[in-house]
Order: C-alpha cells, then sequence, then structure tokens
C-alpha cells in the first residue's frame, strides 16, 4: 500500500504539470488580454502594466518563471515581508535557523492591487471549504438512508417517494432552489439571515471557523441545504441501484441462508459492498464542493473562492486562473487517491501492491 | 454537593444579571447605514491605481482633492484647497495656484476608535502640498503602472513623459509645492477643466512614511499593503475601519474631518458596503438588512412598481453615462451615409426604454449626457441631434437603394455585442424595429467583453457593434473630444492621424470644434461649440446611433435623508439616519 501511495503521489505530480501546461497555453491562446477595458488604456499604459507582471517576456520565459516560484522551495535568509511587494509572497514560509524555507508562489492578483492569489488562498477558499463541507456531510446524511430505504422497500410507496424527492433534487438546481430558500425563510419568514456568511479571517488552524456558534450555524444552514440537496438526490439514486444488485448477490442468499439476522446482512454485508460506486463520486464531488462553488456563492453572498474561477477568466487574471485551476487539480487528484485507498478497504478483493 | 451546585449556578446567574445592568447605561444608538457594491473585491484602495467605481467611491470618501465635484450638480467646489489662482502663460499653458487648508489632520482607526497620526517628533501630522504632490507622483511613477495615469497625463506639463520613462526627474512634472499650504500646478493648455482634473482621485494626497515608511525605521513601510485597515490613514470624512476581503468595506465618521459647506462633518457613525450580487442586495434590503441598495436588477423593476411599499423606496436619478451603436464608417453598405441615418432613425427609442430596457432611461438624441459641464440639454435644444423618424429613415433607405439598384433585404448587415442578455434583448429589439420599418435583416453576433474590446477598436471593427461611456469626470470634452476625436477612446488612429478602426472617422471641422469648445471660457458659447460637434457626429456623419442615456434605479430605506449623486459616487457624507 505505502508504494502505491508514493506511486500515485508521484503520478499526481506529472498531472499536475500537464494541467498547468495546459492551462497556460490555452489562456494564453484567447483573445483579450488582462488590460483590455471597456474604456482601452493608452498603448503606452498597456506597456508599462505588461512589464510590471513579466509578460513582455516570452511564453516559455514566463512559464518556465511561474514553475519555479510554484513548485521549487526558495531558501534565503531575509525573513517573508509580504507587505513590501505583490509578487514575493510564498504560501509556506518555514525557518530553520536563520534560514528561510519559503515555497508555493502563486503570484499577484491583476485585478486585486496589492493581493496576491495566496492571500485568496487564505481567505477565501476556507470559506468554500467550510460550506463544501458541510453540503457534503448534508448530500450523505440525507442521500445514504435515502437510497438504502428506497431499495429495501424497493417498488413501495416508500421506494417511489424517496427517488420522487431524489429526481426533484437532481432536477431543480441551486439556482432555483437558492433564491426559493432566501425568498421564503430570508425575507418571507425572517428565520435566517438571506445572506452572508458569519466565519471571517483569521481562520482557526487556517480554515476552521473561530466562531462556531449559533450565528454561525444560521449562515451556514440555507446554503449548505441548497448545495447538499441536489448531490443528496445523486447520492441516493446510486445508493438504490447498487444495493438492489449487491442483495441479489450468492453471498446475501448464504448469508440468509445461515439465518443472520436481516439488519446484520444489510448493514455488515450488503451496505459495505454496495459502497463502492457510491465512493467513487464521493472523490470527485468533494473536491467540486470544497473549491467552490459559483451560483451558491454568489446567490447567498458568499465570499468564498467559486467566484474566482469564473472572473478571473473574464479578467484574464493570468496568475487566478493558473492558481484556482491547480489548486482544483489537486483536491480532484487527492480525493480521488483517496477513493483508491477507500476500495481496499471496502472490498478485500481489491489490492494493490 | 447538590447544594454546592445550587448556589454556584445561582451566583453565576446573578453575576450575569450584574454585568447586564452595568452595560446597559445607554449610549446614543450609533447611525450605521448598510449598502453595498457589486460582488467582488474592491480591487483596491489606493487613490494612484484605483478605476472602478467602487475603488473610487471609498477614495472619495476617506481621502479628497484640491477641488471637489458636486455629487448633484457637478459643479466645482472648494475641496482641500479654499481658493485658487488660475494664470494664463503666453506660451499657452495655464498655471493654478491651489490655496490649502491647514487644519485637516491624517487620521488612522486605531482598533477602537478614530485618532490622529502623528509625526517622528509627536505632532499632528496634517496634509500638506507636498502630501498631494506625492500622490501625483505615485499616479504618475511607472512603478506603479497606473491604469488612469493617462487623466493628468493629458494635460498636466511633463506627467505624460514621466509616466512613459521619457524623463525620470519628478522635477519636470508641472506640480510643485511651493510650501505647506500652496501647491502650484501647471496645464498644457488653457482648458475649462484643469480644475477639475486638479481635483479627482488620481491626484489625492497619499501618506508617503506609511507606503515607504520614517523615523528611521519606527514606521515600517507597509508597500502594497498600505491600504489594509492595519496600516491605512486617510483624512476624508470618513476613514476605512475594516475590509474583510470579497465580504464588506466599512468606513466610519472622521470627526477631525474640519468640514465644510461642500464636504460637511458627516451625520453618520458608519457606512458598511457588502460586495453583493444583484439580487442578493435585494434580498437582504426586503429582510430589512440593508438600508440602501444601490442598483436594483432590472427582473424586479416591474414588481417594485407594483408594491405599494416598495415603489415608494424607489427612485430613479439621472446617470452620466450613454448608449449606443457605434459604425465603422468605412465597412461596406454602412460606408453610406444614407444607411447610418436611416438605421439610427428607425430606432424607436422610447419603446425601446417603456417595453426593454425598463429602467426609465432617456431616450438618447446625442451623445454627451445632458448634466455633463459644456453639454447641451434637451430643454435648451430640443431639435438638436438624431430623433425616431420612421417616414425620413425610410426615405433615407430608398435613396441609397434606388442608387445601387439593389433591394432591402439583399443588404448584408452585422451587430456585434458583449455577451449579455441585456445587450441581447436590446439588439433583438433594434432589429425587429429595422425589420419593421426598413426592411432589412441585420444579424446579431456576439463576443465575450474582453474579445469584444479588442475587436470594435481593430481594424475589423464590425459594421455596427454596441457601445457604452460613463464619465471619466464632468465635461463634454471627456465624451465628445475623448471618445469621437481622432485618437478618441473609440477612434484610434496610426501616427500620422489616420483612423485605423472603431468609427473609422475624421472629421476636421467636427475636430476644431471640439478643440476650441475645450478652451471656450464662455459657458453658453462652449455648449453651443458641442451642440454644433454633436450635430456634425449625430446626424450629418451619423457616426453612431445615440440609443439611452442612462438613469440610476436604487432603493432607500424611508427612514434615510440622503442626496442622488449622477456621477456613480455617492456623498455619503450628506446622508442621514432619522430616528425610526
Amino acid at each position: 500500500m505505502g508504494r502505491f501511495i508514493v506511486r500515485r503521489l508521484l503520478y499526481m505530480l506529472a498531472v499536475i504539470l500537464v494541467v498547468s501546461v495546459i492551462t497556460f497555453l490555452l489562456m494564453h491562446a484567447v483573445p483579450g488580454g488582462p488590460f483590455t477595458r471597456e474604456k482601452s488604456l493608452p498603448e503606452e499604459t498597456i506597456k508599462i502594466l505588461e512589464k510590471r507582471y513579466h509578460l513582455d517576456q516570452p511564453l516559455y520565459v514566463q512559464y518556465t518563471s511561474y514553475l519555479y516560484a510554484v513548485f521549487i522551495p526558495h531558501f534565503t535568509t531575509t525573513p517573508p515581508n509580504a507587505a513590501l511587494s505583490s509578487q514575493d509572497d510564498f504560501l509556506l514560509n518555514v525557518k530553520i535557523g536563520s534560514l528561510w524555507i519559503r515555497w508555493m508562489n502563486f503570484g499577484p492578483s491583476y485585478r486585486s492591487r496589492g493581493r496576491t492569489v495566496n492571500d485568496i488562498f487564505r481567505d477565501n477558499l476556507p470559506i468554500s471549504a467550510q460550506l463544501g463541507v458541510m453540503s457534503l456531510i448534508i448530500s450523505i446524511l440525507i442521500g445514504m438512508p435515502l437510497g438504502v430505504m428506497a431499495a429495501l422497500k424497493q417498488n413501495t410507496m416508500l421506494d417511489y417517494l424517496g427517488m420522487g424527492i431524489a429526481i426533484l433534487g437532481v432536477s431543480v438546481p441551486v439556482i432555483v432552489l437558492g433564491p426559493i430558500f432566501v425568498w421564503v425563510f430570508g425575507i418571507t419568514l425572517k428565520w435566517l439571515p438571506p445572506t452572508g456568511w458569519a466565519a471571517k479571517p483569521p481562520f482557526f488552524l487556517g480554515f476552521l471557523p473561530s466562531n462556531l456558534n449559533w450565528e454561525f450555524f444560521q449562515h451556514a444552514l440555507m446554503p449548505s441545504f441548497a448545495l447538499g440537496l441536489g448531490s443528496s438526490a445523486v447520492i441516493a439514486r446510486l445508493t438504490r441501484a447498487s444495493l438492489l444488485q449487491t442483495i441479489r448477490e450468492d453471498y446475501i442468499r448464504t448469508a440468509r441462508a445461515k439465518g443472520l439476522q436481516e439488519r446484520v446482512i444489510i448493514v455488515r454485508h450488503a451496505m459495505k459492498n454496495s459502497m463502492i460506486p457510491v465512493v467513487t463520486i464521493l472523490g470527485p464531488l468533494f473536491a467540486a464542493l470544497v473549491t467552490g462553488t459559483f451560483v451558491t456563492e454568489l446567490i447567498f453572498g458568499i465570499p468564498g473562492m467559486g467566484k474566482y474561477f469564473v472572473t478571473s477568466i473574464t479578467n484574464r487574471d493570468y496568475p487566478v486562473i493558473m492558481g484556482t485551476i491547480l489548486l482544483y487539480a489537486v483536491f480532484l487528484v487527492l480525493a480521488n487517491l483517496i477513493v483508491d485507498i477507500m476500495y481496499a478497504y471496502l472490498d478485500p478483493r481489491i489490492r494493490y501492491d | 454537593m447538590r447544594k454546592m451546585f445550587i448556589l454556584l449556578s445561582l451566583l453565576v446567574v446573578f453575576s450575569m444579571a450584574l454585568s447586564a445592568c452595568g452595560g446597559a447605561a445607554a449610549p446614543a444608538p450609533s447611525k450605521v447605514l448598510t449598502t453595498n457594491f457589486l460582488s467582488g473585491d474592491v480591487p483596491t484602495l489606493d487613490p494612484a491605481v484605483a478605476e472602478d467605481t467602487s475603488s473610487i467611491q471609498i477614495a472619495q470618501e476617506t481621502f479628497g482633492g484640491v477641488t471637489h465635484l458636486n455629487e448633484v450638480t457637478n459643479a466645482v467646489e472648494p475641496g482641500l484647497a479654499t481658493s485658487w489662482d488660475v494664470v494664463d502663460n503666453a506660451d499657452g499653458s495655464q498655471t493654478i495656484t491651489f490655496h490649502l487648508r491647514n487644519d485637516v489632520p491624517w487620521v488612522r482607526w486605531n482598533g477602537t476608535k478614530v485618532e490622529k497620526v502623528q509625526n517622528c517628533d509627536g505632532k499632528d501630522r496634517m496634509v500638506t502640498a507636498g502630501d498631494i504632490a506625492y500622490g501625483i507622483y505615485r499616479n504618475q511613477a511607472p512603478a506603479n503602472a497606473s491604469p488612469y495615469a493617462y487623466l493628468l497625463g493629458f494635460v498636466l506639463k511633463g506627467a505624460s513623459d514621466f509616466n512613459n520613462g521619457k524623463s525620470t526627474d519628478f522635477a519636470s512634472v508641472g506640480v510643485k509645492a511651493v510650501d505647506d499650504q500652496t501647491l502650484e500646478m501647471i496645464f498644457m493648455s488653457q482648458v475649462t477643466y484643469n480644475v477639475q482634473l486638479a481635483g479627482l482621485w488620481v491626484a489625492y494626497a497619499q501618506p508617503k512614511w506609511v507606503i515607504e515608511g520614517d523615523c528611521s525605521g519606527k514606521v515600517v513601510a507597509a508597500g502594497e499593503k498600505w491600504i489594509e485597515p492595519a496600516n491605512f490613514q486617510g483624512y476624508g470624512p470618513f476613514t476605512l475601519k475594516e475590509w474583510v476581503h470579497d465580504d464588506y468595506i466599512s468606513i466610519v465618521k472622521n470627526p477631525f474631518w474640519p468640514g465644510s459647506e461642500a464636504i460637511p462633518q458627516p451625520k453618520l457613525d458608519e457606512v458598511v458596503f457588502k460586495m453583493l450580487d444583484e439580487p442578493a442586495q435585494l434580498a437582504e434590503y426586503e429582510a430589512g438588512k440593508a438600508d440602501h441598495v444601490s442598483s436594483v436588477p432590472q427582473s424586479d423593476i416591474d414588481r417594485i412598481k407594483a408594491d405599494p411599499a416598495l415603489s415608494k423606496e424607489f427612485a430613479i436619478s439621472p446617470q452620466l453615462c450613454t448608449y449606443y451603436y457605434g459604425f465603422n464608417t468605412k465597412a461596406s453598405v454602412v460606408d453610406d451615409v444614407r444607411v447610418r441615418r436611416a438605421l439610427s432613425m428607425a430606432v424607436d427609442r422610447q419603446s425601446l426604454i417603456d417595453n426593454v430596457a425598463k429602467g426609465e432611461q432617456e431616450p438618447a438624441q446625442w451623445f454627451a449626457r445632458p448634466g455633463l459641464a459644456g453639454a447641451p440639454t434637451i430643454e435648451t435644444h430640443p431639435d438638436l441631434g438624431i430623433k425616431y423618424d420612421p417616414e425620413a429613415a425610410k426615405a433615407e433607405l430608398k435613396s441609397y437603394l434606388d442608387e445601387k439598384g439593389v433591394t432591402a433585404d439583399s443588404l448584408e448587415l452585422t451587430l456585434l455585442f458583449n455577451t449579455s442578455a441585456g445587450h441581447q434583448a436590446i439588439a433583438e429589439t433594434i432589429q425587429q424595429m429595422w425589420k419593421d420599418t426598413l426592411g432589412v435583416t441585420v444579424k446579431l453576433t456576439n463576443q465575450e467583453a474582453a474579445v469584444f474590446w479588442d475587436t470594435i477598436k481593430g481594424k475589423d471593427t464590425p459594421q455596427i457593434y454596441r457601445a457604452g461611456w460613463c464619465l471619466d469626470y464632468p465635461d463634454a470634452n471627456n465624451f465628445v473630444r475623448e471618445v469621437l476625436a481622432v485618437n478618441g477612446s473609440q477612434n484610434p488612429a496610426d501616427e500620422k492621424g489616420e483612423p485605423t478602426g472603431g468609427f473609422n472617422w475624421k472629421n476636421e471641422k467636427f475636430e476644431e470644434l471640439v478643440a476650441k469648445a475645450a478652451t471656450e471660457a464662455d459657458l453658453a458659447k462652449r455648449v453651443e461649440l458641442y451642440a454644433q460637434a454633436e450635430q456634425i457626429a449625430m446626424v450629418d456623419d451619423v457616426i453612431m446611433i445615440p440609443i439611452y442615456w442612462y438613469t440610476n434605479l436604487d432603493m432607500t430605506k424611508p427612514y434615510v435623508t440622503r442626496t442622488y449623486s449622477s456621477s456613480g459616487h455617492e456623498a455619503f457624507e450628506k446622508w442621514d439616519i432619522l430616528p425610526h
């Protein structure tokens, strides 16, 4: 297993490099630049701006200096002082003796003067992650029981009701559900705040809300549900289908023949084995939810990272495009690695060594 | 044990009750106004590099220029300068000497209250002419790459060369702090709007000691992070309290702002700007969590107007922007002025506004929106420019078709707009108007914004394209000359002054008129000059179809008193919250 993980991590590095090359080339190939404006800037100003951000250099130089800044650890004796330049901000700064090891400089944001991609990771990513994890928990808590119930009571009213809810969940997207929630609970009943997120930087341990109180959950409730319901429907349908298949397997019949209790058969034998397809989609789902969701964050006014995936592209904010895409890629690859490890736990027949 | 527990609980309850009593010495409730910006972080609070409405809004409240523009009338009023002397020099340049007030201290939010800032000797730091010169230096310094460096670059002596790196000596730029209270600026020409430009955000005073450090290292240089709340220093009617990126910005009353007739001491204690998408803003407002929304989603306008309570809180005020369709006057078919005129006269602007745009905009007859200094108004010039006239439109087109011997449906025309549901709806409506009135079928295409902006200025500028313009400073020159004239924003030209894209247009008479209007001191004569120039561009040469003049739709709770700004930046120092 250890060798498998190391191999996969190396493989991940290759994937990230390929993603970075493709993203870099694509974003530079798209017409329009970071300084294209409705009110066009004078050519001299654009030249000065391009020089400031080294966009006047050949593409391969730009790319290699980006790789150097992001991937290669820097050793220096000067302490980090992000204040002085937005082009000198590293995500990790470790001090050993008088030596500073500094790693991962994702560069400045062209749109927000004085802010860096690392600032976005530090301030906005934790909020998206908090929302993502909560909605994932909600989707599992709702989706799995619903799916199991539907499978065990196949073709009964309970099944139809459960799957009806699931289809509704899939077909009513957040863009519809969100405003309905806001209207009903935020404006009409005034039970919950219509927008906003109560946790703000600095975060506990870098990503946990420092105020886990009623105010926090009050703000988190609507967006987490709006976001979680859609995925819970997917989970419910998958769970149902997979469990239906599993309970027709020979080993379940054997278990029944042995006279095991129905509860034990379902929980210990059927459930565990039917989880593989569900776990498979949980990986990418986790990566997608945790790195931010554009629509949900916009509807509920949540200062997460989701909108940067979209606005960075419309603004041609190159470092932010690279940063968000690489971040997503890392989450996706890591989540899939965890999924693969889970397989081995769920199904003893799967072995990697 | 249990007794002990009960006793302890009682003690806890008692102490809590006591502390609650202690805190109940009621201070006057603070007046906090909650409003908003459009979603997305405010790009910067640094006046030297600010370029968008929200950045400039905060800069205007936390700093201020030598002169100030009235947010309603756009008249020039005293700002940091109480008076100024204008001297026209023999070489055609103009020297303006600003006399500054001496009672404006630099302040900061220290975490609990606003306090004055001290210099290295422990004395209060006051805003000086040197601080303003430093602000202009930062705006022009090539290293800062300010997008709006050209505002002063166009007018201030030596500024453009310094910004381009042709000169590295800031002393060559026409700005000088004669003493702490006297600022001298030398402008290249004697245009009327020099005084306006000198007061814009690009020329606000800035705290050198915060940015570069001072007092032999005791004040640490904050560099680009000087605009973060921990470092920020300002002097305007408000100062920065909090900035949670992508979430909200809050500014608090600066009690040390001396106040003047133009910029009074604020009545509000704090203004909170939440960064929200339009529908989310409205939701906050309707839930009673915001006192003002700066814009209203188009889809909600009908509902709000029909609602007895909300309709009273809804206000429409002019906004100094113009929505138009430009022509590439050298592209096929539209290279004939009759076609362009026919297309412009066939647009029923009022119907478009009533049924599609819905924001009670005003039908535009020319480009420079009334309200700008020097711009004609509908009251004084009811027949200037172009209007909806289907019969005249048909006649114009017929004359063209007869001469060419073609039919209307054979004309190949394309309209390009930047992808957006709003622009799409307007384009489809106008497409239908052209079809109904003229019988021409115009093809609609769209491009993503950043691509579009390049396309409509390049050599392949399409026949017809959507565009808009909002003021940088409230003078007709910013519209008529800086957009339409040769080398204007939408009329690029090569070194020889020959047009290369955009309108692709050059008219000597027009150039003469707008150059003359810029230096004309008599306002009535100025308006006439711009009226003549507009007539050439809109009617004689028809380089664009002016469609509508913008309005701003916003909503304010009934307990708020306020002024309505036409520049896009509100003067919150004139707002108040009444007891309610």
